[in-house]
């Protein structure tokens, strides 16, 4: 909306004109995110606690977690209203990308809203049924690949291409298409969800992923650095730096307050919708593989439960002395903060090893 | 005066007001994490200046 006054403006003044460059508008969108979720943070804990929209903590769970019982959760409304907000004020509104990843991202924060509110509000301890949440998730995540599919122009939009080599690049059928962005966003959606489990550790990674996703969308999205780094040329993928500005802004400003000792927790809505979103943006700038390694702690702790579950069922035996990977190092010994700043550690080194990718080809 | 309390009086005289102020009023961890978000952002303003000239 702004964009679209600024061009107005532009006829009269020339300097509103600055508003066009995504690079300006990607900085002012992680701030005016920031912003929103500063101002709306505190009144909205508060009403959360108000209305006693508080997080249950698994019995089976380690025993120091008992102590977050009650502490409002569902903050990932918080964060969706200020990234939806930004969205629309400084993105470019005629691109049908932003809106992609805008409803794909709201779509999924609904069914995270819904098993939430069944959860805490209805007190039912199983919230949304598996089946329904799976069910409903495919059905958003192959929308989009439909979409994707029918709306792509070039080769480019549909084929996968692997980090560090720059000549394997794997043109897709409809059904290799469709099937791989079901499988990143659903993915990265479950993953980000299983992530959040200790005060920080999901949105923080959350933050550096989006930071470098911008990177991949501004350069996918310009014919001139896409052809000097050798990656493929997507019009209109420069857009969703923007977009990914505002996950960062807002999520820096959630961590704010999800810090340990987390004044709220994100809940199923923030990251179901986080992790379709991260997905999304990687399925569009043709980065899944990226995403793979860069989000590494999302992919880990999602094996992790995976190995787990298999192995229990299997053998009988645990591999893990607690699923997802965060509880087995608590149980090691390792305190709370130390197992969420050393992932954060972890997720640096692997954000950056995914940025050498756009160099190292 | 325990140990633990001498520390914490030696460290907090060893820092700067602020952070004093602020490890008073929040848990120590929320106080390190939100002077990091702190930092990030004036890193990003830094780097703005890159551009905005």
């Amino acid at each position: 909306m702004l964009l679209a006054l600024a061009q107005w403006l532009a006829q009269d003044v020339r300097f509103f004109s600055v508003f066009n460059y995504i690079t300006l508008r990607t900085v002012l969108a992680a701030m005016t995110a920031l912003g929103i979720s500063f101002l709306v943070g505190p009144t909205m804990i508060r009403k959360l606690a108000a209305y006693k929209i508080g997080q249950s903590v698994r019995s089976d769970g380690p025993q120091t977690h008992l102590v977050k019982a009650g502490t409002p959760t569902m903050g990932g409304a918080l964060i969706l209203t200020s990234i939806a907000i930004t969205t629309l004020l400084w993105g470019d509104l005629q691109n049908h990308y932003v809106w992609v990843v805008l409803l794909t991202t709201l779509g999924f924060g609904v069914i995270g809203w819904v098993d939430d509110y069944r959860k805490v509000v209805h007190r039912n301890p199983k919230g949304l049924s598996a089946k329904a949440k799976m069910g409903w998730q495919s059905i958003i995540a192959l929308l989009v690949g439909f979409y994707l599919w029918n709306t792509a122009s070039l080769p480019a939009n549909t084929e996968l291409i692997m980090p560090f080599l720059k000549f394997f690049v794997f043109p897709l059928s409809a059904f290799l298409f469709i099937s791989l962005t079901y499988l990143v966003i659903v993915g990265t959606s479950n993953a980000v969800n299983l992530t959040d489990g200790l005060d920080g550790l999901a949105i923080m990674p959350t933050v550096m992923v989006s930071g470098a996703l911008a990177i991949f969308a501004y350069v996918a999205g310009n014919a001139v650095f896409s052809k000097y780094l050798g990656i493929p040329y997507i019009p209109g993928a420069g857009e969703l730096a923007v977009f990914c500005g505002a996950i960062s802004g807002a999520g820096l400003a959630f961590l704010w307050f999800n810090a340990y000792p987390a004044e709220v927790f994100m809940g199923d809505v923030g990251a179901l919708a986080l992790g379709a979103a991260l997905g999304t943006v990687a399925v569009i700038v043709r980065q899944e593989l990226v995403l793979f390694i860069m989000g590494g702690v999302f992919v880990v702790e999602a094996v992790s439960v995976i190995i787990q579950v298999a192995s229990f069922k299997l053998t009988g035996k645990r591999v893990f002395r607690m699923a997802p990977l965060h509880h087995h190092y608590e149980l090691k010994g390792w305190k709370e903060t130390q197992v969420v700043v050393r992932f954060w550690i972890i997720t640096m080194l692997l954000v950056l090893l995914g940025l050498a990718t756009l160099k190292l080809r | 005066m325990n140990v633990e309390n001498q520390m914490k009086k030696r460290t907090t005289q060893a820092l700067g007001e602020t952070y004093v102020s602020a490890a008073n009023v929040m848990a120590t961890p929320d106080a390190y994490v939100r002077f990091w978000i702190i930092t990030m952002l004036l890193v990003l303003l830094g780097l703005a200046t890159l551009k905005l000239r």
